[in-house]
């Protein structure tokens, strides 16, 4: 027993390393803001889309935390999300016509939730609502606005098909949006040469929401942007009938080739030699077109 | 104790009892051993702090190693800012509690079983029956509470020496910002989560199963020499499965 003492002391040396590890790791490697779930009030928005927000990310205001996102929810019979966002009690100020936008923080990385303050001196109350909301950006629709050829519009409502032929198609592909003023209503669907002719059927698949389109319109072979993609425009026409399954668009303007373009401009006319391919709309038919 | 025509099943079975059965007699004699306290405690030093040494080495090269291995897998995807994150969360989660066991039951649990082992193989538990002196209260409970206590905070401080090791070879050693790896990871790492259930929690079942299977087998080896060799095999061994296995338990109902 006459070492008790030194047991004792190493003992407790021991313990004590033990709860100060510990109290390292709890302060040191973690954040406590992370958990800290002091006062806060409620504010709920809603959301067109939520995109991948989740419960429990971070509520900004100016890049700064304010708060968490509490609880993601449909908002009943509606397609819309009911976001709860639990606020700081310390950030009372916020005005109730701040716009609650989804963001995502970087590329990749996890959404939350930015509020932008607006000019209101009334702070949002407790269990308001924000009403000015921004939902998710969309990663596909955002590529999809760069490329110029605008999403095709899905097909939950079927589509109806007509065709055109054009003497030349440039580098329309299958899948190319179908526009009217600007608007897709549709995709190519597919693109041949029957047998025995020298123009590219073109088969379009326009969705029935978008039937009433005069049969005397015009459809046309044009590129977004200098360097786009190229889509099919339907420049509508004065007929009163409509446009139904299996119709042919009859007039076509087919596309423009930049080649061609630039050869007029330098030379004042069309290149003698065939081998670049046509001028628009001459019977030839180019290398393009020839699939 | 047992016939050799038992069917290993039923073996199994009838240890598993016992153990069982001789936790309850532990328990009920936890509150007798704490007139034993300086036993306690100086059961505290021997498992607990003589076995600092082994836990801080391993715990320095684990997170080391993890932070290595992790900078390298996560260059591929250009996320090496994320190495303290993953080191911590592997370490909390699963490495140091179940590490730190298995160390514990190969330094700690084995001694325990040998000496306990030897104490009735030498008739010296016999002994202290016949001296009134209760051998659960006196010497199984304060090595089991001993168990207990210690290996959570050997636990803690594994972890704390793995994240130091893995800041040394990725902030020292391999320039990933000082700043960026202790952002990331304090940004990540919940302490209910990770560090409470994660690393606590964890290691005190631990240190009740290892314990338990150290003072069950030391206390109920046949009292020869080869049945004390025996036994303290056995107690690596059950107490490895006995841990991995209630990882994967504990895990599932935590995550």
């Amino acid at each position: 027993m006459s070492q008790r003492p030194s047991y004792a002391v190493g003992t407790g040396l021991f313990i004590v390393l033990g709860f100060a590890a510990l109290a390292y790791l709890a302060t040191q490697t973690t954040s406590v803001a992370n958990s800290h779930r002091g006062s806060a009030y409620e504010v709920t928005t809603r959301f067109v889309n939520v995109g991948q927000l989740k419960v429990r990310a971070p509520v900004k205001v100016a890049g700064v935390r304010v708060g968490s996102v509490d609880a993601i929810d449909l908002v009943p019979g509606k397609e819309e999300a009911k976001v709860t966002l639990s606020i700081d009690d310390s950030h009372k100020d916020i005005p109730d016509d701040s716009v609650a936008t989804i963001y995502t923080s970087g590329l990749l990385g996890d959404q939350y939730v930015g509020l932008q303050f607006g000019q209101s001196k009334t702070p949002v109350k407790a269990g308001g609502e924000l009403a000015f909301t921004r939902p998710a950006q969309q990663l596909e629709e955002m590529i999809g606005k760069f490329f110029g050829g605008g999403s095709a519009p899905d097909r939950l409502g079927g589509t109806f098909h007509v065709t055109g032929n054009f003497t030349n198609i440039g580098g329309l592909q299958p899948g190319a949006a179908v526009k009217l003023a600007g608007v897709p209503i549709g995709s190519v669907e597919s693109v041949v040469v029957k047998p025995g002719s020298s123009e590219a059927t073109v088969t379009l698949a326009i969705d029935k929401r978008y039937s009433q389109i005069p049969d005397d319109s015009a459809a046309a072979v044009f590129t977004s942007g200098l360097i786009g993609s190229q889509y099919v425009a339907i420049q509508p026409g004065g007929s009163p009938e409509y446009l139904a399954d299996g119709d042919e668009l009859v007039l076509t303007q087919s596309a423009l080739q930049l080649e061609d373009l630039i050869g007029k401009f330098l030379v004042n006319g069309s290149p003698s030699d065939n081998k670049n391919g046509s001028a628009p709309g001459g019977n030839q038919p180019d290398n393009a077109g020839k699939k | 104790m047992t016939t050799r025509d038992d069917n290993v099943v039923i073996r199994s079975l009838a240890q598993i009892g016992a153990c069982g059965l001789f936790l309850i007699n532990i328990l009920g004699a936890v509150p007798r051993s704490f007139r034993y306290f300086s036993e306690t405690l100086r059961q505290i030093w021997f498992v607990g702090a003589m076995s600092l040494t082994i836990v801080m080495t391993c715990g320095l090269f684990v997170g080391m190693v993890l932070g290595l291995q992790l900078y390298d897998v996560l260059s591929i995807f250009g996320g090496t800012s994320a190495t303290g994150t993953v080191v911590a969360i592997a370490i909390y989660r699963e490495l140091g509690p179940v590490v730190t066991a298995l160390l514990f039951a190969g330094r700690a649990g084995t001694s325990v079983t040998a000496e306990i082992g030897l104490m009735r193989a030498t008739d010296q538990l016999d002994a202290m029956e016949m001296m009134a002196v209760d051998p659960v209260a006196y010497v199984v409970a304060p090595r089991f509470l001993a168990g207990v206590v210690a290996l959570p905070l050997l636990a803690v401080v594994f972890c704390a020496m793995g994240v130091f090791g893995g800041h040394l070879v990725g902030v020292t050693w391999l320039g990933i910002d000082n700043g960026t790896f202790w952002s990331n990871m304090t940004a990540s790492v919940d302490v209910h989560k990770d560090i409470i259930d994660g690393v606590l929690l964890k290691s005190f079942a631990f240190g009740i199963v290892v314990s338990l299977i150290a003072v069950f087998q030391g206390y109920t080896t046949p009292p020869t020499s080869e049945g004390v060799a025996y036994a303290t095999t056995r107690t690596v061994v059950a107490s490895s499965i006995a841990i991995l296995a209630l990882d994967f338990v504990l895990t599932s109902f935590l995550i």
